[in-house]
């Protein structure tokens, strides 16, 4: 089990698009994937746009990734690569 | 089996138990409105939803199977959604297909995907109601979001579960055979297509959050005796389906949860209303007469295949015209085969046997229906190539026509009728070209059909005078009334600046309807009213009394017809008639026809007064 901590940095936050790509993202890999805002408790699957976008994570928000399993390292790379190119978004 | 909210309704209402039981369970509430409709019934809710579709909680034997049917439906959706997605990338690239993109990953969502399975098998419910209920609660958490961009996202998981609850059940995710009697739609607005798909002996009444007493649905309701009150604020965000109602369309008021003294103090009024729906029914399973025992025939105008439905609930003795431009409109090769005709038609004889079915052949101008160059700059308005004359021109599609009609008729009950006859030519051209395709069949399969009666629409001047020469070459005649009176006044229904004109009761259009009644009885020939005009009550006894015996008319009229002709005598009418003859404006028509046709009929007609003179143009 691996954990990660992620600043949004993108300016429209996780909103649809983001959303998308980080469950298409997370969806290659067998590992578990959870994720939680650092302000709330609650956990979420990774997997799961509906969740995700309950998350409500704008700009500056900050996140924490829980990723087991047998992938859980290239799992977690992908995810921290994804956040650093602000989802391929044109700033 | 079927279960809303618990509880499980009784026809018999009556029984204290259940009052008892009702009084514990929920407070009383009142909601004011607009009484569009008379009488006080009681029932259970069911509530509607914005496109008039409700999602009840059914219990289902087979869950595996419904699991299956739930899983189906998602991969369609997501199938569909592809197949969307491909296209918008195409037309919009793939920035803006993106949105899609999200739509399917909502479609894949494992949580959501399982509290959908886990409802179905925990609760043994259909898909329907599972999916609601997720919908519900997910939507509720979204709204509650503080940033307005995520808080919007609840769209796109209603335009999801909507794709996905289509695909379940279309439009009519419940039967109305699975509900049980004694409902009273609780909807924001109930369209009159929405009144035909529904079962009318479980319906009691109506309390609608839109509409006013001209409305269209005030009408029907009066017309089918269903108490409605309508112009409720916000009564559906308060009611759920299986709340118990009261609806009292004297007073424009409903009654949720109604205490056992209210009840106990409406006992009476709600008895003495009767039992509504099946009481129009069981009369309607007569034969209309009037009162001296005259047979009348009230026959359906119908178009769309639903209309079929509605045709046959309110008993009507036939279908009086079918309109067959809906099978021509928009069509992609320019026609329907004879193959697709057919099956239209077909269907219609045998649903209506052993009444009979008149089928109209195609009554548009070419804009609508041919994409033929040689029609292209034809001015198709009410005076040009339209009707029977577009037929003898575009002979290909006529033929067409004419062959599915014939081979529709295998039981003898399909009659033609020609629009829009203004020469007995066209009616001698339509014979042999019914004659050539008679040949052809015979040829080609050695088939022989049985004989169409043909009728012919009165609905130009020229018919009218000229009907002593129509007539005698066909069987049959129907009075266009809508466009007769257009014709005869001049007025172009369309102009709202003439709408004013266009006046039912204008003393030459019943002169008009006097002498086709005349002439067709003295040459023997059925003539049937197939306008709107005969569902006004006032218009139908005044029809009666020119001698016209056969009506057509929207089928959800035909029940509050056929109660007001079984309350007049043929004499009675004829007096009305005659003196109805001898007015010069149409306002004087008016004043004298309602003051006697009212005297004569307990039913209350006062609503179709309003109608009346709507109609008129004078408000």
């Amino acid at each position: 089990m691996i954990s990660l901590s992620v600043e949004v940095e993108n300016s429209l936050g996780l909103h649809a698009r983001a959303a998308a790509k980080l469950v298409q993202t997370a969806s290659r890999f067998s590992s578990n994937i959870y994720l939680s805002r650092e302000d709330a408790d609650q956990r979420i699957d990774s997997k799961s746009i509906l969740g995700i976008l309950m998350l409500a994570a704008s700009k500056g928000t900050c996140l924490a990734f829980f990723i087991e399993g047998k992938d859980e390292i290239e799992a977690g790379e992908a995810i921290r690569r994804l956040f650093k190119s602000k989802f391929g978004e044109r700033e | 089996m079927w279960v809303v909210g618990g509880i499980n309704c009784e026809t018999d209402w009556i029984r204290e138990e259940r009052s008892e039981y009702l009084m514990a369970s929920k407070p009383e509430k009142v909601f004011k409105g607009n009484g569009v409709s008379p009488g006080v019934v009681f029932g259970q809710a069911l509530r509607l939803d914005n496109r008039n579709r409700a999602f009840v909680k059914m219990h289902v034997e087979n869950v595996e199977g419904e699991v299956r049917r739930f899983l189906k439906a998602v991969k369609q959706s997501r199938e569909q959604l592809a197949v969307l997605k491909n296209r918008l990338e195409k037309k919009i690239g793939s920035e803006h297909s993106v949105i899609l993109d999200t739509h399917i990953l909502i479609l894949k969502d494992r949580a959501l995907r399982g509290e959908i399975l886990e409802s179905i098998r925990k609760n043994r419910a259909n898909s329907e109601w599972a999916v609601m209920q997720a919908m519900d609660r997910i939507v509720r958490a979204y709204e509650s979001l503080e940033d307005e961009y995520f808080r919007e996202r609840h769209n796109d998981i209603v335009d999801v579960m909507e794709r996905v609850l289509l695909n379940l059940s279309g439009d009519r995710p419940f039967s109305w055979e699975a509900l049980p009697g004694d409902l009273i739609v609780v909807s924001h607005d109930f369209s009159p297509s929405a009144f035909a798909t529904m079962d009318m002996q479980k319906v009691r009444g109506l309390a609608l959050e839109s509409g006013g007493r001209t409305s269209h649905t005030a009408i029907l309701s009066r017309g089918l005796r269903l108490p409605a009150v309508m112009g409720i604020r916000d009564i559906l965000s308060c009611i759920n389906t299986g709340d118990t109602l009261l609806v009292d369309g004297d007073d424009g008021q409903v009654i949720v949860n109604p205490t056992r003294k209210r009840l106990g103090r409406m006992r009476d009024r709600i008895e003495a209303f009767g039992t509504t729906a099946e009481y129009i029914l069981a009369k309607s399973e007569q034969a209309t007469r009037t009162q001296d025992g005259t047979k009348v025939s009230l026959r359906a105008n119908t178009e769309l295949p639903y209309e079929l439905e509605a045709a046959k609930r309110c008993r009507a003795e036939g279908i009086g015209l079918f309109r067959s431009e809906f099978l021509f409109f928009g069509h992609p090769r320019g026609f329907p085969s004879v193959k697709e005709q057919h099956l239209a038609y077909s269907n219609l004889a045998q649903e209506m046997k052993p009444h009979t079915v008149a089928i109209r052949t195609l009554d548009a101008g070419s804009e609508k229906v041919f994409k033929n160059k040689d029609f292209a700059d034809n001015d198709s308005s009410s005076m040009g190539l339209r009707g029977i004359r577009l037929s003898l021109k575009a002979k290909d599609a006529f033929r067409t026509q004419i062959e599915a009609i014939l081979r529709s008729n295998s039981d003898g009950n399909v009659e033609i009728v020609l629009p829009m006859v203004s020469t007995v030519e066209e009616i001698w051209q339509t014979k042999s070209v019914i004659s050539e395709v008679r040949e052809k069949i015979l040829k080609a399969s050695g088939a022989v059909f049985k004989d169409c009666p043909i009728g012919a629409m009165i609905e130009v001047p020229a018919a009218v005078f000229s009907l002593e020469v129509l007539a005698k070459e066909v069987d049959f005649i129907c009075v266009g009334t809508n466009d007769l009176i257009q014709y005869m006044l001049a007025v172009d229904r369309g102009n709202p600046q003439v709408a004013y004109l266009f006046q039912p009761l204008h003393p030459t259009v019943l002169q008009c309807l006097s002498r086709i009644a005349e002439v067709a009885a003295k040459l023997n020939k059925p003539a049937r009213i197939c306008g709107e005009i005969s569902s006004n009550p006032f218009f139908a006894v005044l029809l009666l009394g020119m001698g016209y015996t056969e009506f057509s008319m929207n089928p959800l009229s035909i029940p509050a017809i056929r109660r007001v002709l079984h309350e007049v005598s043929i004499n009675d009418s004829v007096k009305i008639a005659e003196k109805a003859l001898g007015y010069s404006t149409a306002q004087e028509v008016c004043d004298f026809l309602t003051t006697a046709v009212t005297e004569l009929v307990k039913t209350d007609l006062s609503y179709h007064v309003q109608e009346l003179i709507a109609s008129d143009g004078q408000t």
